[in-house]
């Protein structure tokens, strides 16, 4: 912007972003540092769980620190304190700039559904340490939990809708708008069947494992992939200052993720006790979901062709870019643990795991750290303090996440062998436990990266909510240290 | 507006039918299914498939301990894996059965809350354990200390389980007999609390391969 004249029209544009900023300023704040703490304590928590699970006496046998109740809580604080919550701040910022509406009202309803959800985790997370989890998969919260979550994410999704309502110009394709809203859509009514289904009917018994495996497959493609591809395509374009390449490629990746995405889970107990013909459904949508994965893929490639040098200039897009390269990765895992021959073999091994972390973690978190450094300096005035630990969460991040999906992936291979060899049939564990230490290892070493990364994540997220960022007008940017020079791209206003 | 209702409703139709069809279906189909009877004939014994509710005080124990995450309660079918031959898996404990254990299906877990068939299997597989259970003191031996068992086991210790407490007058009968580095402090016991007592019951009850009655194994298995 500091470049080109400013003319009364570009003013009025700035006057009318600037007034957008303001009005989500204090939820969209909240969030994302109320994430990033959560964030902070599930990383400590993954080392830990890693550790406990190949030396159970580390710590001592306190009950509150068995891998059994770490694990979940690990999981839990990544998926609803970081996810979630990170999640709705960059939903709701995108879709007031998209829409172009301002929060008019109900700001303060916000604060309180936020304060509501942390407080309803906290219990939760301490709930499932102190000896009342559920054990069933992401629910293993007690069950005094879920309506109040529900109801403050109600209260995130419902000024969302009606911005998208009040913004429709039936002309303008927006499919990061459309992202955002199916995110608003989908997860309280994945998140309502699931908890009622589980917690209020009489006992579905086996079907209710079943149930469980497709919450925890829709939560991560109807909610964290929709909200994370919401901000690569708004963010792409933005930084690149390229439009979406494809309007056809978008739309396609869209609907055909709205109707693969909630026949998939079941797969998950293939040679169970379900019927056979659900997890089937589930393997084959999950392998089909190849397709949607593959052209978002194709379109974001389209779209950054020729600007990849960027990449090394903007934090964001390093981000995001890095974020959108694992949702093919983590699409072709999926069809890796869900299809019958790989599958089988994967089964009940670390594979899952390192789905899950690809998935909320590789996939949706990078490309949220970089909607973070994009937006956060919009609201709170300043800029980024410092390049080297831009830099440095992002190195941090990758060679952790890296490690995690490549040893999970070998690891899952290396259990998957152990429990199928004809000729373990007569034997024990112990050859399984062997040969699965140097993975676990290798897992607790990648989170103690990770969370090396956060920690200086969270310091420099606290210090910019405090205000105390670099005052000044041009963004920081990875290639120059701390200059004070505009940026000759009209993108980044 | 009329684009913004389209929206709404293709949104609503995408996802709305696996939902019927995944979860409110079977789950309204559920509340029907009930256990069967044997047939005298057929199946040459009488009574009801199957035939006793799990324990849920252990169940609760089982859950809240996280179990699951490293224990499945589930036998997949011979063309998937090879949980069917596993040495002591099923009830037959001979070295090398003549059948396959029979995988689980629905009625298995009926009676059951919620079925918990598991995450990860670091550990053996408990679907029929109460089989190939030891001695209950044992059990609870391995509970409180499985590196008294196997030195290799990554197993987390349950202590919190047990009371370590003053032996007065004669040990009591329920005392683990633990020796070496996991012994108590001379003139100390270590007994099962009324949680640890409830998981083991729990655990001893899990015999999940009940023989089916002809009728629904007819019905179940396809033609070979």
């Amino acid at each position: 912007m500091q470049t080109s004249p400013a003319t009364p029209d570009t003013q009025a544009d700035d006057l009318r972003r600037a007034a957008i900023d303001k009005s989500v300023k204090g939820p969209v704040l909240f969030l994302f540092l109320n994430g990033a703490f959560w964030l902070m304590a599930s990383t400590i928590l993954g080392v830990l769980a890693a550790v406990k699970q190949f030396a159970p006496d580390f710590l001592g046998p306190c009950s509150v620190l068995q891998y059994g109740r770490l694990q979940p809580t690990h999981v839990n604080a990544l998926v609803y304190g970081w996810g979630v919550q990170a999640g709705l701040g960059a939903m709701l910022w995108i879709m007031a700039r998209r829409t172009g509406q301002e929060l008019k009202s109900g700001k303060s309803v916000l604060m309180v559904a936020a304060v509501f959800w942390n407080i309803a985790l906290t219990l939760g997370l301490l709930g499932i340490l102190g000896g009342r989890s559920t054990s069933m998969e992401w629910l293993e919260m007690p069950t005094f939990v879920w309506p109040v979550m529900l109801a403050s994410f109600l209260a995130f999704a419902w000024p969302m809708a009606s911005m998208f309502g009040r913004a429709f110009r039936p002309e303008g394709f927006m499919v990061s708008t459309w992202y955002v809203l199916g995110a608003c859509f989908w997860f309280p009514w994945v998140f309502l069947s699931a908890n009622v289904a589980l917690h209020c009917l009489p006992g579905l018994g086996a079907l209710g494992a079943g149930i469980n495996a497709w919450y925890v497959h829709a939560l991560i493609l109807l909610f964290f992939a929709p909200v994370a591809l919401g901000a690569s395509y708004y963010f792409i374009p933005k930084v690149t200052g390229q439009p979406i390449a494809s309007a056809q490629l978008a739309k396609l990746g869209f609907w055909m993720l709205a109707f693969l995405g909630g026949w998939t889970g079941m797969q998950h107990y293939m040679g169970g006790p379900l019927p056979a013909w659900m997890p089937a459904v589930g393997a084959a949508s999950a392998v089909l979901l190849l397709i949607p994965v593959g052209v978002v893929g194709l379109n974001h490639h389209l779209t950054t062709l020729g600007k990849h040098s960027l990449v090394a200039t903007s934090p964001t897009l390093r981000f995001v870019f890095f974020g959108s390269l694992f949702y093919p990765v983590s699409g072709a895992l999926l069809a890796l643990i869900s299809n019958f021959s790989t599958g089988a073999n994967l089964q009940f091994t670390q594979a899952w795991y390192g789905f899950q972390i690809v998935a909320v973690y590789g996939f949706f978190s990078m490309t949220l750290f970089g909607a973070i450094y994009y937006i956060v300096p919009r609201l709170s005035g300043c800029e980024w303090l410092s390049v080297r630990l831009i830099r440095n969460h992002f190195w941090f991040s990758v060679y952790g996440i890296a490690a995690i999906v490549v040893t999970s992936l070998v690891a899952g291979v290396q259990q998957g062998a152990d429990l199928n060899h004809p000729e373990m049939w007569d034997q024990n564990f112990s050859q399984l436990a062997l040969n699965l230490r140097p993975y676990l290892i290798a897992r607790a070493i990648a989170w103690t990266l990770i969370t090396w990364s956060n920690f200086w994540f969270l310091v420099h997220l606290m210090l910019m909510v405090a205000g105390l960022g670099r005052r000044s007008s041009a963004p920081t940017l990875l290639a120059h240290d701390h200059e004070d020079e505009a940026l000759p791209n009209a993108a980044h206003a | 507006m009329t684009q913004f209702r389209t929206f709404i409703l293709a949104l609503i139709a995408s996802f709305g039918l696996p939902w019927l069809c995944l979860v409110v279906v079977p789950a309204v189909k559920y509340q029907a299914l009930s256990p069967l009877p044997y047939d005298k004939e057929a199946d040459g014994m009488d009574g009801y498939y199957p035939p006793v509710p799990i324990n849920r005080q252990g169940q609760l124990v089982y859950a809240r301990e996280g179990c699951v995450q490293c224990h499945t309660q589930m036998i997949r079918p011979t063309q998937l894996a090879l949980d069917g031959w596993r040495k002591g898996w099923g009830q037959d404990q001979e070295a090398r059965p003549a059948a396959p254990v029979r995988s689980n299906e629905l009625r298995d877990y009926l009676g059951e809350p919620y079925a918990f068939l598991g995450v990860q299997r670091s550990g053996p597989d408990l679907a029929n354990y109460g089989w190939r259970a030891p001695e209950r003191a044992v059990v609870h031996q391995m509970l409180y200390a499985p590196k008294s068992q196997h030195d290799w086991s990554n197993m987390p210790a349950f202590q919190h389980l047990y009371v370590e407490r003053l032996a007065q007058g004669p040990v009591s009968s329920k005392a683990l007999k633990l020796t070496g580095k996991f012994a108590p402090k001379a003139g100390y016991e270590v007994v099962p609390t009324a949680e640890a007592e409830a998981l083991v019951d729990y655990l001893l009850s899990l015999k999940k391969d009940y023989p089916v009655p002809a009728k629904a194994a007819v019905a179940a298995t396809p033609a070979p």
